[in-house]
C-alpha cells in the first residue's frame, strides 16, 4: 500500500512539475510526422506537457527555423533539422549530452538506435540532437515480374545469368533492356530541379566512387573525381533510356505514380513514401515489392540517407519538456504504436521487430541500405552546394550539356562556394 | 478658389489630421519595408548567424553586379516581358475591338473572357504543370489527336520558358483585354463611322483610328502589366521551380533562392532594390510617355 502511494505521488509529482508547460514544435510534413501528431494525446495525457506541433513541407523547415531560432530566442522548443542542414544550424542546437535525463520517458540509449543515424545529428564532433527517422533511400524491385517463370527463362537465355533484384547497375541496365520489350520501363529517376536530384546525383557519384566535397584538416575541400563523375552521370544517362515518357522532369507524384500503376520495374524510394506503395487502394504493386540496399555503382553500393534530427534550440525555455517529448518519440512503448500508423523508426529493435517484419517489408531494406549510408556534403552553406550539384547533375543527365562540360562546371562553381 | 490669410489659419492643422491615416498606412506598408531592405542591403548578413551582420556599405551591388546568375535571370525577365506582354496586348485589344461589337450573350461572353485573371497564380501554375504533364496532360493529348509527339514540356529550357510564357499570356490576357475594353468602348462613334464613310478599311481604322485614339489607355496596360511582370513568381515556382537547370529562374525566384535557401539577406536585398530601381525607371518612362501624349492631345 505504501509502495503504491508513493509511486502514485511521484507520478502526481512528475506530471505537476510539467503541468502548465507547452512546448512548440516544427517538424516536416509527411506520413511520419502526422503519424506523430495522431498520438499526441498520449503523450500529453502521461506527461501533462500540452505539445503544439507545426507541420510544413519539408522545404519550408529551415526557413522557420532561420526566422524562428535565434542564440537568444526561439519560438520553437524543438525544431526537426534535415541532416544536410546540421552544419548550418548545429551552433543554435542544445548538444544531446546536456539534455536532461528524462522522467516518464528516459533518454534513449544510443546503441538502440542505428549508429548509422546518429551520425546524421554529428557536428563539430558533438551530437546535437536525437536522430528520429531512418530514412535512407531504399531500392523497390518489382518481385512480380523478377518471379515470373516464362520472363526468367527468356532473360537467363540472353544475357547468362538470373533475373533476381540488381546487384549493380549494369545488370540493372541489361534487365531495362530485357523489359522494354514487354512494355515495362526498368528505372522511374528524380530529375525534377529540387532535392532529390541533389540525392540522385550524390547515390551515383558515391557509386561510383567520388564525393563533391571532403573536409580535409577543418577545410572543405572540392573532391569531385572527374572520370569518375563521368562514368556515373553516363550510367544514369543510359538507364533513362529505360524511364517513362517525361523522365527528364520526374518528381516524387511522377515516380510514384508510375511504379504504382504498374509501369516501373524498380527504382528508389524514401521509406516515408513507401506505405503509399503498399496501399491496395493506391497502388496494383502493393505487396509485390522486394526491399534492399541500391544496386552497386563501378566501386560500390550506396544508399543517401536523409535522417531528420530533433534539435532543442539552445534558446528554448523548456528544455526538460522538450527532452522528454523527443524521448517519448523514440521510445520503444510509443514507437510500438507510432509504427502502426506509419511512422518510420530510427531503432533497431523496432525495425527489427517480429511483428513489423511481414506488415512493413521496408525495414529490412533500410536496414540494408544502411550499410551503405552516405551523406549529402556537411558544410554550412549545403543549399548552395546542392544547387550546384543539382543544376549541372540535370543537364547532364538530360542532354542540355555534355557530362564533361557539366563536369567541369559543377566543379568550378563548387570551388566557387567553398573559397 | 484661393483662401485667404485668415482662412488659412482657421483651417489650422485640419488637412493633416485628415491625411494622417493614409500617410501612416502608406509609410507602414510601403516606405517602411523599402528602406528596411535599403538598410539590410549594405550588410552581409547570413540569417542562420544572426550575429555576424557586417555593414559592408556597397560589396552586396558590386557582387550583384558581377554576379553572372543575376544577368542570366535579369535577361529571362526581361525576355519574358518583351514576349509575354505583347502578345497579351494583341490579344486582348483585338477581343475589345470583337467585343465591342454588340450581340447576344455579349455580356455573359465578357465575364467569361475575365475568368483566368481571377485564377490565383499558383492555381494557375499548377493547373497548367497538370496539363503540360507529358503522359497525361490535356495538352499532349491534344497534340496526339492532331499526330504529334508527346512532348516533356517542362523538362527542357527552352520549352520550359515557353510553357511559363503561355500561362501567363493565358491568364494575363484578359487583363489588358478589360483596360482596352474600357478605352474603346469610350471611344466617340462617330471616329470610327466617319472613317468608314469615307472609305477607311478595318487595319485603317485600327491605326489611323482607334490606336492613335486608345495609345494612353494602351501605355496604362503596359506599364501595369510591366510592372507585374517584374514580379512574377509564384506561378514559375509551382511550375519549374526556376528550372530545369536555371532555365526559368527569373529574378523574383533568384531573390527568393538567395534569401530563403541560402539566406543571403543582405545580397537578396541588395537585388531587391535594384529590381525596384528598374520598375521605378521603367514607369517614369512609361508615365511620362503617356503625359506627352496626353499633353498632344490637349
Amino acid at each position: 500500500m505504501k509502495k503504491a502511494l508513493l509511486v502514485l505521488l511521484v507520478s502526481l509529482f512528475i506530471i505537476s512539475s510539467f503541468a502548465a508547460t507547452t512546448i512548440k514544435v516544427l517538424v516536416w510534413d509527411d506520413a511520419l510526422t502526422r503519424a506523430v501528431q495522431s498520438k499526441l494525446k498520449d503523450f500529453e495525457k502521461e506527461t501533462g506537457i500540452k505539445v503544439i506541433m507545426e507541420l510544413v513541407p519539408s522545404g519550408s523547415v529551415l526557413q522557420k527555423i532561420a526566422v524562428g531560432v535565434s542564440s537568444k530566442n526561439t519560438q520553437y522548443d524543438i525544431v526537426a533539422v534535415d541532416e544536410p542542414y546540421v552544419p548550418s544550424l548545429g551552433d543554435l542546437l542544445e548538444p544531446y549530452d546536456k539534455w536532461s535525463n528524462g522522467n516518464m520517458y528516459k533518454k534513449p540509449d544510443l546503441n538502440v538506435i542505428m549508429k548509422q543515424v546518429f551520425d546524421a545529428a554529428v557536428w563539430k564532433d558533438a551530437i546535437v540532437g536525437l536522430p528520429i527517422n531512418g530514412n535512407i533511400y531504399v531500392w523497390m524491385t518489382r518481385r512480380d515480374i523478377i518471379e515470373n517463370k516464362e520472363y526468367q527463362k527468356e532473360f537467363k537465355e540472353m544475357y547468362g545469368y538470373d533475373l533476381t533484384v540488381p546487384q549493380t547497375f549494369e545488370q540493372l541496365l541489361d534487365i531495362a533492356k530485357f523489359l522494354k520489350k514487354k512494355g515495362i520501363y526498368g528505372f522511374a529517376p528524380f530529375t525534377k530541379t529540387s532535392e532529390g536530384a541533389t540525392c540522385e546525383a550524390m547515390l551515383f557519384f558515391s557509386a561510383y566512387g567520388t564525393i563533391p566535397i571532403n573536409l580535409v584538416n577543418g577545410k572543405y575541400v572540392v573532391s569531385l573525381d572527374k572520370e569518375r563523375a563521368i562514368e556515373a552521370i553516363n550510367m544514369y544517362k543510359k538507364l533513362l533510356e529505360y524511364a517513362p515518357v517525361g523522365a527528364n522532369n520526374y518528381g516524387h507524384s511522377e515516380r510514384i505514380a508510375a511504379f504504382n500503376q504498374g509501369k516501373v520495374f524498380s527504382m528508389f524510394q524514401w521509406p516515408a513514401i513507401v506505405p503509399d506503395h503498399e496501399d491496395p487502394n493506391k497502388s496494383i504493386v502493393a505487396g509485390k515489392i522486394i526491399y534492399s540496399a541500391p544496386p552497386a555503382g563501378k566501386y560500390q553500393r550506396a544508399a543517401v540517407r536523409g535522417a531528420w534530427v530533433l534539435g532543442i534550440p539552445k534558446a528554448s525555455k523548456n528544455k526538460e519538456a522538450a527532452a522528454e517529448f523527443a524521448y517519448w518519440w523514440s521510445s520503444y512503448e510509443a514507437g510500438k504504436e507510432l509504427v502502426k500508423v506509419g511512422m518510420t523508426p530510427a531503432r533497431v529493435d523496432l525495425l527489427k521487430d517480429s511483428e513489423f517484419q511481414s506488415t512493413h517489408p521496408w525495414f529490412e531494406g533500410i536496414f540494408d541500405s544502411m550499410k551503405y549510408a552516405t551523406s549529402r556534403p556537411r558544410i554550412e552553406n549545403y543549399a548552395e552546394v546542392s544547387n550546384v550539384i543539382k543544376t549541372n547533375w540535370i543537364a547532364a543527365v538530360t542532354g542540355t550539356m555534355s557530362p564533361e562540360m557539366a563536369v567541369n562546371k559543377m566543379i568550378e562553381e563548387l570551388l566557387n562556394v567553398v573559397k | 478658389m484661393l483662401l485667404s490669410s485668415k482662412n488659412k489659419k482657421k483651417r489650422g492643422n485640419f488637412p493633416l489630421f485628415f491625411l494622417a491615416p493614409a500617410l501612416i498606412s502608406v509609410t507602414a506598408v510601403l516606405v517602411f519595408p523599402i528602406a528596411y531592405a535599403l538598410g539590410l542591403s549594405f550588410f552581409e548578413w547570413n540569417l542562420m548567424n544572426e550575429a555576424n551582420r557586417v555593414f559592408i556599405f556597397f560589396k552586396n551591388y558590386v557582387s550583384v553586379f558581377n554576379d553572372p546568375q543575376f544577368w542570366k535571370s535579369f535577361l529571362l525577365q526581361i525576355g519574358f516581358i518583351f514576349i509575354a506582354i505583347p502578345i497579351e496586348l494583341i490579344i486582348g485589344f483585338f477581343v475589345s475591338i470583337l467585343m465591342n461589337r454588340k450581340f447576344k450573350g455579349a455580356g455573359v461572353l465578357r465575364s467569361l473572357l475575365l475568368l483566368p485573371v481571377f485564377i490565383l497564380p499558383v492555381l494557375s501554375g499548377l493547373t497548367w504543370s497538370f496539363m503540360l504533364q507529358p503522359e497525361y496532360g490535356t495538352i499532349n493529348y491534344i497534340l496526339s489527336l492532331l499526330g504529334f509527339k508527346q512532348i516533356a514540356w517542362l523538362a527542357y529550357p527552352g520549352t520550359a520558358y515557353t510553357a511559363v510564357i503561355l500561362q501567363d499570356i493565358w491568364r494575363m490576357w484578359p487583363f489588358m483585354f478589360i483596360i482596352l475594353y474600357a478605352g474603346i468602348s469610350g471611344m466617340p462613334k462617330e471616329f470610327e463611322e466617319a472613317a468608314t464613310i469615307d472609305g477607311a478599311g478595318f487595319w485603317q481604322r485600327v491605326f489611323y483610328i482607334i490606336i492613335p485614339y486608345l495609345k494612353p489607355t494602351i501605355i496604362t496596360a503596359i506599364l501595369l502589366r510591366t510592372i507585374d511582370a517584374l514580379r512574377i513568381f509564384s506561378e514559375v515556382y509551382v511550375m519549374t521551380g526556376g528550372g530545369p537547370g536555371n532555365s526559368t529562374l527569373l529574378l523574383s525566384l533568384y531573390i527568393n533562392k538567395q534569401a530563403f535557401e541560402y539566406f543571403n539577406i543582405g545580397y537578396a536585398s541588395a537585388m531587391s532594390i535594384i529590381l525596384i530601381v528598374v520598375t521605378l525607371i521603367l514607369t517614369i518612362i512609361l508615365v511620362r510617355g503617356n503625359i506627352e501624349i496626353d499633353g498632344d492631345k490637349a
